[in-house]
């Protein structure tokens, strides 16, 4: 009776759904009278797609009790006092590539755990990244990577542009490289009403920023013995643009200061010209009610540095089961569900990247059919940038790391120190951690 | 030996000490003893390794800790001294009004009712540099042609942050003081009065010593409120830019929290509560001189 049930249910909500062959392979199974505990990560732009819980609930008649829903900071600290506490009772908590490295062995590798047909859907190069040491610790929902929105108001403006080619000899056009970046932006500062752009000053977003830059100028943040290196030339230059784009007050001064939500509110204000940032930005710098610069908002992938890389930096959201669950066959139905080809979709539809390969392509087709070209041009310029986009280090280490560098990155911007002075004491202190972490080679 | 009379009493006080042991003095030795290891929070068995003095020598060689610890004592005597003014002249002011003082109070109370998380966003909007509504007034005023940088220059931002915990919570102070006022008796400053003295010397030799008791116990509240002032600073600084406006606690959770190194942050913990026992230590002390200066033993 049950499996025929099952098969019922599933039959009736692939046709209700309209859902691939692939996703009907994806058996969820039957959990009745089941509670599964969660912590997920709170916030509007991640909740939406907790609606497709109930559908988990009624397909495998379990329940989901989400014991925990806040930011991803507290969220990381609370998991952190629950390894502390040994008091690890629930099965699915929302992780993050950054953090996940932290979590020790917290979480079970999923690879043993679901089919290598299922996984084979999702971009494998988001997938490699959800590892740590060979162990695919979570499955990714979203990801993240940046690329430039530009002020059309700004760009195709024919007195900027005139000025613009006299001053420079070439056309106004969406920077390529990190040094016509710069040109830009301190040529189209015009301050308090406009700014060229703005960047985050302070937490991992400052470090972030900078490690995409030293990349794209062929640096990186580590040697493979696992030496701090950005503080070489490329590093050195990385920092340089920032501290010139700042002098040049072409950025608000209050930058060092400012964080995701601050420039998405100054560009949607329509007081920056040009801005590197994430793709869930899209929808609201279009939403009329939400942003100054709606139908004027343009897509241009992030520029390349000195090496004639672009130095993307991605990570992704993603949904992990903890070691200590008492039921992980229903975790990780849970979780597989929640990454499903219908749940991608409802991300997409979000403007959120998703993680499934087809879902690039058909959410980019239904925006298209739908009118939308706005956001179907967003995910193709989006998509071209994965290819290159590279997570940070996937150590433990990494955020304490950052804790060191962004507050000598900010020195320096603020002309506290060289450029070279503050990277060296940042790599001295990073050394100390990985020394201490028993991580040099 | 259970039924002697002797007992009676700690019987009576077992279920207090107990409940006081499990959540005053068990966290408090564990965390001490955590301040002697290298604790990682997320590897526990790191809070069974012993490394002696470790973390201490290495916090007592630490400029960054040391600089914090500094801006700390200088941010706790600075505000503490500009709430006390403040709010002494607010409670004198209310004093003195006749009619509506209760709906006064009420609304001096308004800031304390805000979490400190929402003082620090409404600040942070308050002092944006390109945003807010301070450089826009004084651009508008004509006043200023570039945006001041409140939250970056080094004492534009400690002041911008003073600003916001003066704000908040000057109403603690006032409401305390008027209390004392409230209950200050009339008559010696009428007798004062008859002999001829004037409002400034009733103030100096009759309201302020009467009200100095008053005053030592809103600064012992405070100092201890204020030397853990983390909330506001995160929201609006996180101790930057460039460990400019760094507080001992904003360092502190970033070690603990952030870099999971519970041990050291215990350590520093440590420290600081050293200090705020040195400022309660000494608010008690000018308390007990001032409750004998008011009893006629001086």
């Amino acid at each position: 009776m049950r499996p025929r049930f099952k098969a019922l249910l599933l039959a009736c909500a692939a046709l209700a759904g309209g859902m691939s062959l692939a996703h009907a392979q994806e058996g969820y199974g039957k959990f009745d009278g089941y509670t599964l505990k969660v912590k997920l990560i709170g916030g509007t732009q991640y909740e939406k797609l907790y609606t497709r819980i109930p559908e988990w609930e009624k397909l495998t008649g379990a329940k989901v009790d989400i014991v925990s829903s806040k930011n991803h900071f507290d969220l990381d600290r609370e998991i952190k006092q629950d390894i502390a506490s040994g008091s690890i009772s629930w099965c699915v908590g929302s992780n993050h590539t950054s953090f996940a490295p932290q979590y020790g062995d917290l979480y079970v590798d999923l690879k043993p755990l679901i089919p290598a047909e299922t996984l084979a859907d999702y971009v494998p190069a988001t997938l490699k990244a959800s590892e740590v040491d060979g162990r695919l610790v979570q499955l990714p929902r979203v990801t993240d990577v940046s690329n430039l929105y530009y002020n059309k108001d700004v760009y195709e403006n024919p007195d900027i542009k005139a000025k613009y080619k006299a001053k420079f000899g070439t056309d106004l056009a969406p920077p390529k490289t990190y040094d016509e970046y710069k040109q830009q932006v301190i040529f189209l500062a015009n301050p308090p009403n406009l700014y060229g752009t703005a960047f985050p000053g302070k937490d991992e977003g400052m470090t972030g920023r900078f490690m995409e830059l030293v990349r794209a100028n062929g640096g990186d943040m580590f040697d493979d013995k696992w030496n701090p290196t950005f503080n070489s030339p490329a590093g050195v230059a990385a920092l340089q643009w920032f501290v010139d784009i700042y002098k040049a007050g072409a950025v608000p001064a209050g930058t060092v200061n400012y964080t995701w939500d601050d420039i998405g509110q100054a560009m949607a204000a329509g007081t920056l010209a040009i801005d590197l940032d994430w793709p869930g930005f899209a929808a609201f710098f279009n939403d009329q009610a939400s942003s100054k610069i709606a139908g004027k908002v343009g897509f241009a992938l992030a520029p390349v540095g000195s090496s004639g890389k672009r130095g993307g930096w991605s990570g992704s959201h993603s949904f992990s089961v903890t070691q200590a669950c008492d039921n992980k066959k229903a975790a990780v139905s849970f979780i597989t569900f929640m990454t499903n080809y219908d749940s991608e979709m409802m991300e997409a539809r979000a403007g959120n990247l998703p993680t499934r390969t087809k879902v690039f392509a058909d959410v980019e087709k239904e925006f298209r059919d739908k009118g939308n070209t706005y956001m179907a041009e967003m995910f193709g310029t989006w998509e071209k940038s994965l290819e290159t986009a590279r997570t940070p280090p996937l150590i433990p280490q990494w955020i304490e790391v950052s804790n060191v560098l962004w507050p000598q990155l900010q020195a320096a911007i603020v002309g506290q120190k060289t450029p070279k002075e503050a990277l060296d004491k940042a790599a001295s202190d990073a050394h100390d951690i990985m020394e201490d972490a028993g991580l040099l080679k | 030996m259970l039924r002697s009379p002797r007992a009676i009493p700690y019987l009576l006080l077992l279920p207090s000490i107990v409940v006081i042991a499990a959540v005053v003095l068990v966290p408090v030795l564990v965390s001490l003893w955590s301040s002697f290891t290298p604790y990682n929070l997320t590897r526990p068995a790191t809070l069974f390794t012993f490394v002696g003095w470790r973390n201490y020598q290495r916090l007592f060689a630490n400029a960054d800790f040391w600089w914090a610890f500094g801006r700390t004592l200088v941010f706790v005597t600075v505000a503490l001294n500009l709430e006390l003014v403040f709010g002494l002249a607010l409670a004198l002011l209310v004093n003195r009004v006749t009619t509506g003082r209760k709906t006064i109070r009420t609304i001096m109370m308004f800031p304390m009712m805000f979490s400190p998380i929402l003082v620090g966003f409404q600040f942070k909007y308050v002092f944006n540099d390109s945003v807010g509504i301070l450089n826009n007034a004084l651009f508008s005023l004509g006043l200023i042609t570039r945006p001041i940088p409140w939250l970056v220059n080094g004492a534009l931002a400690n002041f911008s942050i003073l600003a916001a915990e003066i704000w908040m919570s000057t109403s603690i102070f006032a409401i305390l003081l008027l209390s004392g006022l409230l209950a200050l008796p009339q008559d010696p400053i009428e007798a004062a009065k008859v002999d001829g003295c004037n409002p400034v010397q009733v103030f100096r030799h009759i309201t302020l010593p009467f009200l100095m008791p008053f005053i030592y116990i809103a600064m012992t509240i405070r100092s201890l409120d204020v030397a853990r002032a983390y909330d506001m600073v995160r929201i609006m600084t996180n101790g930057g830019p460039a460990g400019r406006t760094e507080l001992l606690w904003t360092l502190i959770a970033r070690v603990g929290y952030q870099n999971s190194q519970m041990g050291m942050a215990n350590a520093m913990g440590y420290v600081s509560i050293l200090t705020s026992i040195a400022f309660t230590f000494y608010f008690y002390r000018k308390l007990s001189l001032s409750r004998r200066y008011m009893g006629g033993a001086e």
